[in-house]
């Protein structure tokens, strides 16, 4: 039998909740003091680390209570919304971007300068960071953000290939090659049928201009010349790194066609020795894949290794919201703090240095490779057209790589695209 | 009055059109670039560049290729399929989703599923070109195949929905013609020389210039596909306005121009086209 209920009318209880919320001013906080500010994070995320990423959003949400709206964009229209978005007022309170978009929106008015004493007030001392990302974030002399972790070049290895092709050494490990004629030497000997033995690139390894500029680094040379006036892409060392990427394919067929997924063919054995992203690891090991890592080979005259670290950025917002900006500040403190966390599960190294001893990082073999590389990192040049001159590139290379163009006439034309996009 | 029911489209129209055409046309003759505060009035300069842009010399080309190349293909087949499932072929309404299909899926859905089924190292094209005894081709980077797989993917992709229009069109022409013309002894391809074809006309029109319009601003096949390569041999006009005014340094000034050149000449073929096949069949 039900028992039966008093009847209380919607408007009874409001008003009867207001009268007792009034009686208890020491119970009943006011409104503000209780409202945590939402924020807005744009960023590129769209693989796994996209997953991590929610995941520690979540908990930083659960201990902070703060909210954050995540809009995930693949990493060039994100770019391409924020350079609309910002100057309309209409961008995130964060954004997350990698390294060599810093010049440009710093140069176009898109990021707010952050000054020194809000980073040092809020516990960031460029100490704590590996120097070569903590001075990514820096523009003409003024800071615009905070790096996050360094995505970097490691070199994968299908050791079941290895073996098979007589590719081990004395000590039972897969050889590592240890110049150019050895590299291509040992991708001869592994590429067999539809096996090849040598690929740079995650997908379309022909487009794939982060190893052209990897190369290009390695050879002592770069996109633009040291004074970033005008591109040094037409002198020798260039035109030597584009020979490279049109002897591996269209010379010597060691590597996969233009647009053949990399990633696909080393999971599934047909790729032997694999110069990519470190973003692919931890996908490697959920496929279960056999694999092992060795650090960037010495392909040219100096073992350089491409990286292209994340940093957080603040949007110029269209008026200033300091709630927002405390809790941006916060979520940035949170993560710094738990960026372990993001190494282990996302597989990419901090920029700080604060996680690097710990033992699950160390005790990690490709996490270890990946630290060791940290004395031949290297990054994009601090110019506005690093970005434009990277799409020029990709065409370009391509077709050195397919064999259509000759590398120096290939180096030439690209060096006069570059020198013609405006100021 | 009657003209007042009009207002809000026309309102809305000239705001969200006409008035970013004509923003567009003044940018065309500016240096405009997205982020820079100010810029400058530099006349024809942006026209006169394209002269000299290789590229774009490249990407109309192909655009060229990619319309005459397509037209025949995304004009025929449907009318032949539609022609069919419109005599009560058996099982013609799973016949016709089947077909319809394909253009439910957006162009990045498309784009993707045959970048996958024409991988050359693990797509299963190739894995049945290789069980033929064939070698293996990586179509889409080659530069004499990468464009007709573009078209393949297209054909593919549209072929469904010109098929639904066809078929339309095939079923408000009168049986009585046809009968007629069977007493007369013409039947078979007879009768779709002199009745289906005629009136099928500005349905053919429709087709003809909806798609030269889509071909002049092919973009998301492209762009999923090839992202214009091998090289250039693939890049489309709208792909290499959209990488100027977007990725290439915001160089909305040039863009501009290229939008405007482009205007021109879909606007030239479609005038063209509309006086070749002008006029109505009556029987």
């Amino acid at each position: 039998m039900k028992e039966p209920r008093a009847h209380v009318s919607r408007r009874r209880f409001l008003a009867g909740a207001a009268v007792g919320a009034a009686a208890l001013p020491g119970v009943v906080r006011p409104a503000h003091a209780q409202r945590k500010a939402t924020i807005s994070f744009w960023n590129g995320l769209t693989g796994a680390d996209g997953k991590v990423m929610d995941e520690l959003v979540s908990q930083f949400a659960d201990q902070q209570g703060i909210r954050i709206e995540q809009q995930r964009i693949p990493w060039a229209d994100l770019y391409a919304k924020l350079q609309v978005s910002v100057p309309a007022g209409e961008g995130p309170d964060l954004a997350l971007i990698h390294t060599v978009e810093v010049p440009h929106f710093a140069s176009d008015g898109v990021l707010e300068v952050i000054d020194d004493g809000a980073l040092s007030s809020k516990g960031f001392r460029g100490d704590d960071y590996l120097p070569s990302t903590w001075q990514g974030g820096l523009y003409q002399g003024k800071r615009y953000s905070v790096p996050l972790d360094v995505p970097q070049h490691i070199l994968y290895i299908n050791p079941k290939l290895m073996r098979a092709a007589n590719l081990m050494a004395a000590d039972g490990k897969p050889k590592v090659p240890g110049s150019k004629d050895e590299l291509i030497a040992m991708a001869k000997q592994l590429t067999k049928g539809d096996v090849f033995g040598f690929a740079i690139g995650t997908i379309n390894p022909g487009k794939y201009t982060w190893g052209f500029q990897n190369m290009l680094w390695q050879n002592g040379t770069n996109v633009y010349a040291p004074d970033l006036k005008r591109s040094a892409l037409a002198e020798p060392a260039a035109v030597e790194v584009a020979e490279f990427f049109g002897a591996i394919y269209a010379k010597d067929k060691i590597a996969p066609p233009a647009n053949a997924s990399c990633r696909d063919a080393f999971i599934a054995g047909k790729l032997g020795l694999w110069l990519a992203g470190s973003w692919n690891f931890t996908g490697l090991r959920e496929a279960k894949v056999d694999f092992t890592v060795a650090p960037v080979p010495k392909i040219f005259k100096q073992p350089t290794v491409w990286t292209m670290p994340h940093q957080f950025a603040f949007p110029k917002p269209k008026a200033a919201d300091p709630a927002k900006r405390d809790a941006a500040w916060a979520y940035l403190r949170w993560m710094t703090d738990h960026v372990a966390e993001w190494t282990l599960k996302a597989g990419q190294i901090s920029a700080s240095k604060k996680s690097h001893s710990d033992p699950r990082i160390t005790g990690d073999p490709v996490l270890r490779t990946l630290l060791a590389q940290a004395p031949n990192w290297q990054g994009g040049q601090a110019t506005p057209k690093w970005v434009a001159a990277e799409n020029l590139t990709r065409p370009v290379i391509e077709t050195v790589y397919i064999g259509q163009k000759p590398g120096r006439a290939a180096m030439e034309d690209l060096a006069r695209q570059i020198n013609a996009l405006p100021d | 009055m009657p003209y007042l029911f009009l207002v809000p489209v026309l309102l809305l129209f000239a705001v969200f059109r006409f008035y970013p055409l004509l923003e567009g046309l003044w940018l065309s003759f500016t240096n405009a670039r997205l982020g820079r505060p100010a810029y400058q009035w530099v006349g024809l300069a942006n026209y006169a560049r394209l002269l000299d842009d290789t590229r774009f010399h490249a990407s109309l080309w192909n655009t060229a290729v990619y319309t005459v190349a397509s037209t025949l293909p995304i004009l025929a087949l449907p009318l032949v399929l539609a022609v069919a499932l419109n005599r009560g072929v058996a099982m013609r309404t799973v016949l016709r989703s089947a077909f319809f299909f394909p253009f439910t899926l957006s162009v990045v859905t498309v784009g993707l599923t045959w970048l996958w089924l024409l991988d050359p190292v693990v797509g299963p094209f190739n894995y049945y070109v290789k069980a033929l005894g064939l070698p293996a081709h990586s179509f889409l980077a080659d530069p004499a195949t990468a464009m007709a797989a573009i078209i393949l993917t297209t054909v593919w992709w549209v072929t469904g929905y010109y098929l639904v229009i066809y078929l339309a069109g095939l079923q408000d022409i009168p049986r009585e013609l046809y009968e007629a013309a069977a007493l007369d002894g013409a039947t078979g391809w007879k009768s779709f020389w002199a009745i289906t074809l005629p009136l099928l006309k500005p349905v053919l029109l429709f087709v003809f210039v909806t798609h030269i319009i889509g071909s002049f601003q092919i973009f998301g096949q492209v762009f999923v596909l090839t992202q214009g390569g091998p090289g250039d041999a693939t890049r489309t006009v709208v792909q290499h306005l959209y990488e100027t005014a977007f990725q290439n340094f915001f160089q909305f000034g040039a863009a501009s121009a290229m939008a405007w050149v482009l205007f021109a000449l879909i606007a030239a073929f479609s005038l063209v086209q509309f006086r070749l096949l002008r006029g109505h069949e009556e029987y």
